[in-house]
């Protein structure tokens, strides 16, 4: 076990001399890969920031019945055994809410409550919420529409709206949002292998002399592959952590930009970085991705070499 | 401990390095590969270090039969081999000092124990004060005897010498021959090729090749 930790030691040790070496093309290398690695994890971060969002709204599938202003408070209550066999589902919760009821809530929510007194009387009518159990699973916002076009024929009704709809489309596109993002990603992935392919291609053939020397004097193929292997982890890891730091930086304008367009809706909505720990597994696939490039390339290169 | 048994060597249909070769060493033996240019004494000791695999035959070394060892049992091989080539293969970029620890670092020893001894190595070949300098700081005489110095500090059965002389003054060459011959008297088998006819001068065995045939000394 010692004599393993102190392969592996020497492989690093090995790694990084090489890298002195020659800083500035290690550099280099780190930045293509990093611009490589930014935009995939840019989309991660607005992925993260949003998706909460829209978990946090309803996408419980509910229909608001708006009655007419003239329809009297006793026709109106009496529509709700109505309701129940239009929407033939015994789990569907059909709430009544008073115009009253629902003037309070539009004065607490929006603090509208000065505009809304110098209106006089009450211009909200009677309505029901309905929430439809049996959709509740349901993505396609379409299944719904029949039900609310037979709400739109009963007698009183004003109008029908699928409150839901938006937010099941919003959580259709987050799920667009995240294949493109997992193909760019992989695209990405590919690149950064690539280049990282290459880099340690011409490493291995900058070495040729001390490969070939090693091999004479009874270096095993584990021996001569490692510090290769460690160079491609660390240059993924410095590129990795690079792209992070990117991304974390551009937040801040990004937010400066979000701030005043969230304002507009009454919203604090701002962009943060990732949690400690999403940011450790994306620094790990970062490294394991330079592993997965030298290993590919010394495997190919070194056996050439043989 | 080093045999071969009517091992040819074919390059290309039209280049053979060595025809029907037949011939033992034993242990502790000090012998010169000695003829030509294209003899075919790089061949036999690339061979014997199983660079080199033969077209037909067997070669046996240690017991192992170099045509048959798999790939991964080389490093193990060579660990056992001392070699030492006309051109010395030193890592030009790394002192003295790190050329000869390094077929100790590559079986695993720790840092501490590697310089210990390449600097004992270093000390034996008359080298120590210039441990930290860089090879190209050295003479070709120097050079060589570095050389000599890594292939003797993993302690090998046999050391395997190509011409190792073939670049130096006679000064320079003598004291590289007598380094080789101070290891032999301990007991190390050492096969040295040449062709210069100065250096055979009192060796105790011979073996002449010419155009890939063994012509005398097949045998002690």
């Amino acid at each position: 076990m010692k004599n393993w930790f102190r392969q592996h030691r020497y492989a690093l040790g090995s790694a990084l001399a090489h890298l002195r070496k020659s800083p500035g093309g290690f550099l280099f290398n780190i930045v293509v890969v990093a611009l490589a690695l930014t935009l995939p994890f840019a989309g991660l971060t607005l992925l993260d920031n949003v998706q909460p969002l829209s978990q946090q709204l309803s996408v419980d599938p509910e229909i608001s019945v708006f009655l007419k202003q003239e329809t009297p408070r006793a026709s109106a209550e009496a529509l709700a055994p109505v309701l129940r066999t239009v929407l033939n589902d015994k789990q569907a919760g059909i709430t009544f809410i008073p115009r009253e009821q629902a003037l309070d809530a539009l004065k607490n929510k929006s603090g509208l409550a000065d505009v809304l007194a110098t209106l006089g009387e009450n211009p909200l009518p009677d309505s029901y919420v309905l929430t439809l159990d049996a959709f509740k699973h349901s993505v396609d916002a379409g299944n719904v529409e029949p039900i609310a076009a037979r709400l739109r024929a009963l007698p009183g009704v004003e109008t029908v709206q699928v409150d839901s709809a938006w937010v099941k489309r919003l959580a259709a596109l987050l799920g667009v949002l995240r294949l493109a993002l997992l193909l760019l990603a992989i695209t990405l992935g590919t690149v950064v292998i690539a280049v990282i392919f290459n880099t340690i291609r011409l490493q291995v053939l900058t070495q040729r002399d001390e490969i070939s020397v090693s091999k004479l004097i009874g270096a095993t193929d584990t021996f001569i592959h490692r510090p290769f292997y460690y160079t491609g982890a660390l240059l993924g890891l410095c590129a990795g952590a690079v792209a992070l730091a990117s991304v974390a930086l551009a937040l801040g304008p990004l937010n400066a930009a979000i701030a005043e367009f969230a304002q507009l809706y009454g919203s604090q909505f701002q962009l943060l970085a990732l949690a400690p720990l999403p940011m450790a597994a994306l620094l790990a696939l970062s490294a394991s991705l330079g592993l997965i490039g030298a290993l590919l390339s010394v495997q190919r290169h070194l056996a050439r070499m043989n | 401990m080093i045999e071969f048994q009517h091992v040819s060597k074919q390059y290309s249909p039209d280049a053979r390095a060595l025809s029907d070769v037949s011939l033992s060493i034993a242990k502790g033996e000090l012998v010169f590969l000695a003829g030509p240019s294209g003899a075919g004494k790089s061949t036999l000791l690339k061979m014997i270090a199983a660079m080199e695999r033969p077209s037909s035959g067997n070669v046996i070394v240690n017991g192992q039969n170099i045509g048959k060892i798999k790939p991964t049992g080389l490093p193990f091989l060579r660990r056992n081999l001392g070699l030492i080539f006309q051109q010395q293969r030193l890592l030009i970029d790394r002192s003295v000092l790190s050329n000869v620890m390094l077929p100790l670092l590559v079986t695993g020893a720790s840092k501490l124990q590697a310089e210990q001894r390449a600097r004992a190595a270093l000390d034996k070949v008359g080298l120590l004060e210039r441990a930290l300098s860089l090879p190209q700081a050295l003479s070709g005489g120097e050079q060589q005897r570095v050389a000599i110095a890594r292939a003797i500090v993993n302690r090998p059965q046999i050391i395997l010498a190509d011409e190792p002389t073939a670049n130096l003054d006679r000064a320079s060459a003598n004291l590289v021959l007598d380094a080789l011959k101070a290891f032999h008297s301990v007991g190390v088998t050492c096969v040295i090729s040449t062709h210069d006819e100065h250096e055979l001068d009192g060796a105790t065995r011979v073996i002449h090749l010419q155009q890939g045939q063994l012509v005398d000394g097949a045998s002690a």
